[in-house]
């Protein structure tokens, strides 16, 4: 039963990862375009447990950033003071899931003090903040690109598989052309070829179609696959010998069996599409400033002084990393079970 | 010409009262892409009475299955249909596909050689009956969950509970075969027909299945097509039989008359072909049965003459270039040979 323990920690793993970002209000501390110009390019702040004098505290706590008044963006920590972290605080209002005003947040520090888990940005804003925002937009293009890909994919695998002859035929060439299609070159293209100012809404929306309709070939030649052993079977002769009619044969006997498919087909897709959204937000021709994505937040990156000065600018791929990462290992850990069960 | 000679005859050769299929000159040719191969079945014409029973005796390859799946409709596309089948005086073959829907299952309806495949691993046994009543009669769940279990028990299963709830996989393989039973029956259809449907059973069992085919026959009045290769297995109990080679009709008449005395070559060989307990009485001087020579003929679009000729042991130089017609010796019977009887 190891295997099934193992699927249980990367579900649960990858759950909590997708927790945190759809509920980034309430774990963030800060609301993500509140800026400090006071403090821009602030080192993540140091989480301690013994203080200056060597004492021992239970509580975490921080001690406040402050620029050094020699230099530019060089900060230092104030010991005068000691900020304990508290859970649950009262801070800046926010909107849970978008829909219910609330102003509790997981964790926080009292003011002046400030807590910057994972550094600033040019404008002071908290990154930490930031990129579980902005996972909310990427992992949502991701899922929602995944989605129509699959559901295209079924769509027309299904059909083409089930009817065959000419349908058939030209949906597998069509797929052909898609699967050598380079489809960061293509997205580029389209992206280019769009008016540049359109509303952050409509570039989402855009984002998540042409990411989702260049996928379709590959989940439809795997279902069309299936479907053309699974209409074959003797079952299927005979339910359509008492009268069954194609939709219900489809419905009942064939989609069944593309399950196993369209699951590990979107534990693959989902990482490679959130990819996908953050190469183009990182080229600019995504979601754009304010509005934070894992794109436009490594976009700093593009900037030499960045690049070598900051390293915490990188953490956003760390995320990246961490959400891919859970997607492979839940895969991963089907397959194994799948394994393990066959034999 | 062969086949108008003998229509007229053959009115009144069947049973008395409508018949409630009529086969007439079927012709199934499969093609593929860019070849047209020689026709499954050839100008086949039967009829079956309500209520009958007709066996379809011929080995692999001869058309009875091709047979089967014409009168249901389920032919491959790339198969090519010619002639009548009349249903309840119904052409089948000129109706559009939801009018089909509306008749398989619920007037013509198949059991299937395995049961154990042809029933969907992953769903309960006693919802792919309740299926089969809710695509052709209205009613709610709990009637019809009422009809299942009654139609379980009319196939003879007793913890009709236990089976209503059970996968195809934890049933044994009799039970099985009568649940592809119930499947068949669910809607009380007029025609039935078995396609070698007792093939993978051992004996127990299938003299079981042939009596509870044979009991369903008589009480509900549906006829039955019972194909098999087995001679055997019709004696006794099919009412007609009907003799197969090659995609043509050789031999049929009432099964006692034609297994006793026997008119096509090909009909006397399949029955000697039987073995008998009794110090082999069919047995050859070597102690050997007496197997019919050659094998089925590749099917071939061109060739003229009787396709059994070159097996026939009484053949006859007409026999290569003419293909002999359905002739009526006697009241009931009809046999494709010159030579019949010889």
């Amino acid at each position: 039963m190891a295997s099934k323990r193992k699927i249980v920690a990367a579900v649960m793993f990858l759950l909590s990862l997708h927790l945190a970002i759809l509920l980034a209000g309430f774990v963030a501390p800060y609301d993500p375009a509140a800026q400090n110009r006071d403090f821009p390019f602030a080192p993540p702040t140091r989480v301690r447990f013994v203080d200056a004098a060597g004492h021992l505290h239970a509580r975490p706590f921080i001690y406040q950033c402050v620029a050094r008044p020699d230099g530019i963006y060089e900060y230092e920590e104030s010991r005068e003071l000691r900020y304990p972290v508290h859970l649950f605080v009262v801070g800046p209002e926010y909107k849970l899931v978008g829909l219910w005003p609330s102003r509790v947040h997981l964790f926080g520090v009292e003011a002046p003090a400030q807590i910057f888990l994972a550094g600033t940005d040019n404008y002071g804003r908290d990154q930490f903040s930031r990129i579980l925002y902005g996972g909310q937009i990427s992992v949502a293009a991701g899922l929602l690109a995944t989605g129509t890909s699959l559901l295209l994919g079924l769509l027309i695998g299904c059909v083409s598989g089930f009817y065959g002859k000419w349908l058939d035929e030209s949906a597998m060439r069509l797929a052909e052309l898609f699967l050598v299609l380079p489809w960061l070159y293509l997205l580029l293209a389209v992206r280019a070829f769009l008016p540049l100012h359109i509303s952050p809404t409509q570039t989402f929306l855009l984002l998540v179609v042409v990411i989702g309709t260049i996928g379709w070939a590959r989940p439809a030649r795997l279902i069309r696959g299936i479907v053309l052993g699974a209409k074959n079977r003797k079952y299927v002769t005979a339910s359509r010998s008492f009268g069954a009619s194609d939709y219900y044969i489809l419905r009942r006997h064939v989609l069944p069996h593309t399950y196993g498919i369209l699951l590990t087909q979107a534990a693959l897709l989902v990482p490679q599409y959130v990819i996908a959204e953050v190469t183009l937000s990182f080229f600019g021709l995504g979601l754009s400033e304010p509005m934070p994505s894992w794109g436009n937040l490594l976009a700093n990156l593009q900037q030499y002084n960045v690049l070598v000065s900051y390293w915490w600018m990188f953490l956003p791929a760390l995320a990246l990393v961490l959400v891919s990462f859970g997607y492979l290992n839940v895969a991963n850990a089907f397959h194994e079970r799948l394994q393990s069960g066959s034999t | 010409m062969g086949l108008f000679t003998n229509m007229m005859p053959f009115a009144t050769v069947s049973l008395e009262g409508a018949a409630l299929l009529r086969v007439r000159a079927l012709t199934v040719t499969y093609s593929t892409r860019n070849r047209q191969s020689a026709p499954a079945l050839r100008r086949v014409s039967f009829d079956i009475a309500p209520g009958e029973i007709l066996g379809i005796l011929g080995e692999s390859g001869s058309g009875k299955s091709t047979l089967a799946l014409a009168i249901l409709g389920l032919l491959p596309a790339n198969c090519s249909v010619e002639g009548t089948i009349l249903f309840q005086d119904e052409d089948l073959l000129q109706m559009d596909e939801s009018r089909w829907r509306e008749i398989r299952g619920a007037k013509i309806s198949m059991i299937f050689q395995e049961p154990g495949l042809s029933l969907s691993p992953v769903m309960r046994v006693g919802d792919q009956i309740a299926e089969i009543i809710r695509a052709h009669r209205p009613g709610n769940g709990k009637t019809r969950k009422l009809e299942c279990e009654a139609v379980l028990r009319g196939v003879r299963l007793s913890e009709v509970d236990r089976i209503y709830r059970a996968y195809p996989h934890q049933l044994s393989g009799g039970e099985l075969h009568r649940v592809a039973i119930a499947q068949a029956l669910a809607c009380r259809p007029d025609l039935v027909i078995a396609d070698e449907s007792t093939r993978s059973l051992d004996v127990t069992v299938q003299a079981e299945v042939l009596n509870l085919l044979r009991e369903i026959n008589r009480k509900r009045g549906s006829a039955l097509i019972f194909i098999t290769h087995n001679p055997a297995l019709l004696a006794g109990f099919a009412d007609r039989v009907m003799v197969m080679y090659a995609g043509g009709i050789v031999e049929q008449g009432p099964t006692a008359q034609v297994f006793s005395r026997p008119l096509h070559p090909y009909t006397k060989g399949l029955l000697q072909l039987i073995p008998r307990s009794r110090n082999g009485t069919n047995l050859t001087s070597e102690g050997r049965l007496p197997v019919i020579p050659g094998s089925l003929p590749a099917l071939n679009p061109s060739s003229r003459g009787c396709l059994f000729e070159p097996r026939c042991s009484v053949r006859t130089a007409h026999c290569q270039n003419e293909s002999p017609g359905e002739v009526t010796p006697e009241r009931g019977r009809r046999v494709s040979c010159f030579n019949y009887g010889n």
